[in-house]
């Protein structure tokens, strides 16, 4: 519950005005901090539906797999310049990104995570490296303005930030391939 | 397998009969040695400039007062706070974890050896008035070259000595599979791993950026970039060296009067956030930058005062385990159980002065952090008064409470009761004079003097001279912080060399009996790091993509001085 209380604080927080201006006057601001805090603040809640509604979860999300695809539709919905753009431009889409990305991202990672076996879990993992490094390229060589509310220069260091991000999976990633935790745990 | 477990084991065992090995000694005697002479040689510039900045002392025509300033600075920052670090936390690794490696003494060695040949190419060019460019460096002044291939040798010594304690470490984690790591070596890993962090930064800053230049291959430099990276090094350095410190305040001190330790998952709950969140603090030594949008240092805000909710724990913990301690034994009353401490020792008192010095100390810290506020004392002597505070008391009076352990527990011989005196009496000296020193400092440093200025009447305007009565106090201060640096330095000698020989034990305090098993999720460091890396790439991709994308044309290198 009182993790509950948290997301919906932490949620409540970003939708206010000045603090949701401030984070999207930024496109990689926007994309990079606002959006993940979004999911993490449906993260916090995830529990409280898990317990509100045991069936539903265990029944359509029985090994994760439903949860973690929706979750990875979601993510690549918004990150497109596209959907960016729309949702500082029309209302009822900046209110579609407050509720998609906690509720039907961040609740079903929660729910997901867990149940993935290692090997899925690295599976995404990789999976979001190749796209972060395929939107990384893409926003960085891309000479054209992609969005109309953001600059050119700030689509490309969007883009170093998608790359500098990928790095860091694979760090992560190589790092589960060569050390084996058996050997120390 | 099974043997080599048995044979850790066995080594930890002679360990703690015997102390610690021969070879082990030596190595952390030597970087021991290292800090301490800097400890006398930066001291005595700090009272040359002290005197100079009161008005009594006219530096001689061939001595500059910024060639001393770069001196000290090195000197005590770089020289004696890093060699003093790593020498205390190899003992500690070896002392935790059943001797050091062979291989790891080798390593510990060549990075001695790296670092002392890094430093001579930095002093050399130093003393011939090449380099005046203070310890921060900032382009576009420039160095001669010299200056910063040692700076690149001490570097990759840092990096040297970090991966002989991750080898260390891994070694003894392979042998011990599923315990944790003892708190201390945990303290060490965070330790290693910020170096590494934060010395990427720098190398970047001089490899790329400084060498070239000042080579003349490329004949513009980056200002603001060149200072991004350095602060990421500097500020991360400076919480290292605070880290070290915080290290005995939860493993030592406790022991050292006859508690127990704090809880041992929160204590390590504090290692890691201080590891993932701290480089990307440097830009609060930039708050007043041109070139960094008002967006930015905005949410930078959030990040140092992030680093401050750790601090903020430690200070409960510690006054936590100091009354129950203290109630433990017969201590009575809402503040009576004080009279318990043991006050007269000073492997107490000089660590407990310095935890009481981090009150104003982070306080000030976080009046800094605030642009409005930090307007008004950037630059100025407050600031100089701050990191005396923070480093001069909180860091290096910790460290002195350690030598007085640790020194005679290597050599083999004991600290007296007269040795213990002398101890006592140099902490109090020290104290006072850094509290005189650093409270006419941030004093007149709210007045506006500036800081890095030697000394002058300003034409005699009367404002300005209404300074000088708090720079007579700076040069009382740095004489009585003088007879305390020949003190302690006398002491560690002594209890090197010709104290009388015993056993001192290496104090490390437990657990309280029945503590929660603490989660085995705390040792994954390796998650630690990328997560460390994750947040260092969220902070600095849009400011120095920024910095890089919408640069000036660079500036030539100018020699000031
Ligand atoms: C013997 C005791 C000490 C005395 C008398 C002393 C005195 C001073 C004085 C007068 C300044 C110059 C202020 C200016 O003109 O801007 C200074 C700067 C400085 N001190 Fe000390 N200090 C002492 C110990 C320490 C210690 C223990 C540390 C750190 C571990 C330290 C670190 C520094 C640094 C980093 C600077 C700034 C250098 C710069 O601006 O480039 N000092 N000190
Ligand atoms: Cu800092």
């Amino acid at each position: 519950m009182n993790l509950f209380l948290f997301g919906l604080v932490l949620l409540i927080g970003l939708m206010l005005p000045p603090v949701a201006n401030l984070m999207e006057s930024v496109m990689i601001i926007h994309m990079h901090m606002q959006m993940p805090m979004l999911v993490i603040a449906g993260f916090f809640m995830g529990q409280f539906f898990q317990r509100r509604f045991p069936h539903f979860f265990s029944k359509y999300n029985q090994e994760g797999i439903p949860g973690i695809l929706l979750f990875i539709i979601i993510m690549g919905y918004w990150m497109l310049p596209r959907t960016m753009d729309e949702a500082l431009t029309v209302n009822s889409v900046e209110l579609f990104k407050f509720i998609s990305l906690p509720f039907l991202a961040g609740v079903p990672l929660r729910d997901s995570w867990k149940k993935l076996s290692k090997n899925r879990k690295n599976y995404t993992i990789g999976f979001f490296t190749v796209i972060f490094s395929g939107m990384g390229w893409l926003y960085i060589q891309a000479n054209d303005q992609l969005c109309n509310n953001y600059l050119v220069v700030d689509q490309m260091i969007l883009g170093w930030g998608f790359i500098t991000m990928a790095i860091c999976m694979v760090i992560y990633l190589v790092y589960t391939a060569v050390v084996d935790p058996s050997l120390y745990e | 397998m099974q043997s080599a477990v048995k044979a850790t084991s066995f080594n930890q065992k002679t360990n703690q009969i015997l102390g610690i090995s021969q070879e082990d000694a030596r190595i952390s005697k030597s970087y021991l040695s290292i800090a301490f002479i800097a400890l006398l040689l930066g001291g005595f510039l700090g009272l040359l400039q002290g005197l100079n900045r009161a008005g009594v002392l006219q530096l001689p025509p061939w001595l500059n007062y910024y060639q001393v300033l770069t001196a000290h600075g090195i000197l005590l920052v770089v020289v004696l706070s890093a060699f003093f670090t790593i020498g205390y936390f190899y003992a500690g690794l070896s002392h935790t974890l059943g001797g050091l490696l062979p291989k790891v003494r080798k390593m510990a060695w060549i990075g001695f050896w790296m670092k002392i040949f890094g430093f001579v190419l930095v002093v050399i060019p130093i003393l011939k008035n090449e380099a005046s460019v203070m310890y921060t460096f900032y382009p576009p002044m420039a160095a001669s070259p010299m200056f910063y291939f040692g700076l690149v040798f001490i570097v990759l010594g840092i990096w040297m000595l970090s991966l002989g304690a991750f080898t260390q470490v891994a070694n003894w984690r392979k042998n011990h599979k599923g315990q944790h790591l003892p708190i201390l070596a945990f303290f060490a890993t965070g330790v290693f791993v910020l170096l590494v962090g934060a010395t990427a930064f720098v190398a970047v800053e001089v490899l790329f950026m400084i060498i070239p230049w000042t080579l003349g291959w490329t004949d513009g430099i980056n200002v603001l970039l060149a200072r991004t990276l350095f602060w990421a090094f500097g500020h991360t350095a400076v919480n290292i060296w605070y880290l070290t410190a915080v290290s005995a305040w939860y493993v030592i001190v406790p022991k050292i009067i006859g508690g127990n330790r704090w809880n041992d998952l929160l204590t390590r709950m504090v290692v890691i956030p201080l590891v993932i969140m701290n480089i990307t603090g440097g830009f609060h030594h930039q708050i007043i930058d041109p070139g960094i949008s008002e967006s930015i240092k905005y949410m930078h805000v959030f990040m140092s005062l992030a680093i401050g909710f750790p601090s903020l724990m430690t200070a409960y913990a510690m006054f936590r385990v100091f009354e129950r301690t203290a109630r433990a034994k017969g201590g009575k009353g809402l503040v009576g159980w004080y009279k318990k401490m043991p006050w007269g020792d000073v492997r107490f008192l000089s660590p407990f002065i310095a935890m009481v010095a981090f009150i104003p100390a982070g306080a000030g810290g976080i009046a800094q952090s605030t642009n409005q506020l930090d307007q008004v004392v950037h630059n100025t002597m407050w600031v100089v008064g701050h990191f005396h505070i923070t480093l001069g008391m909180s860091v290096i009076m910790t460290f002195f409470g350690i030598s007085y352990w640790l020194v005679p527990y290597l050599s083999k011989r004991v600290l007296t009761s007269g040795m213990n005196r002398l101890g006592v009496i140099q902490t109090a000296i020290w104290t006072l004079g850094m509290v005189i020193m650093a409270i006419s400092m941030h004093i007149v440093g709210l007045f506006g003097s500036p800081r890095r200025t030697s000394f002058t009447t300003y034409g005699n305007f009367a404002e300005t001279l209404g300074w000088n009565p708090y720079m007579v106090a700076v040069g009382i201060g740095a004489s009585l912080l003088l007879v305390a640096v020949i003190l302690q330095v006398y002491a560690v000698f002594n209890l090197m060399f010709f104290a009388p020989k015993g056993v001192t034990e290496f104090p490390i305090a437990e657990e309280e009996a029945g503590a929660a098993k603490t989660p085995y999720w705390t040792e994954r460091w390796g998650i630690w790091v990328v997560l460390m890396l994750l947040v260092v790439s969220m902070a600095y991709v849009l400011p120095i993509a920024d910095m890089i994308m919408n640069a000036p044309p660079g500036s030539p290198p100018f020699k000031t001085w």
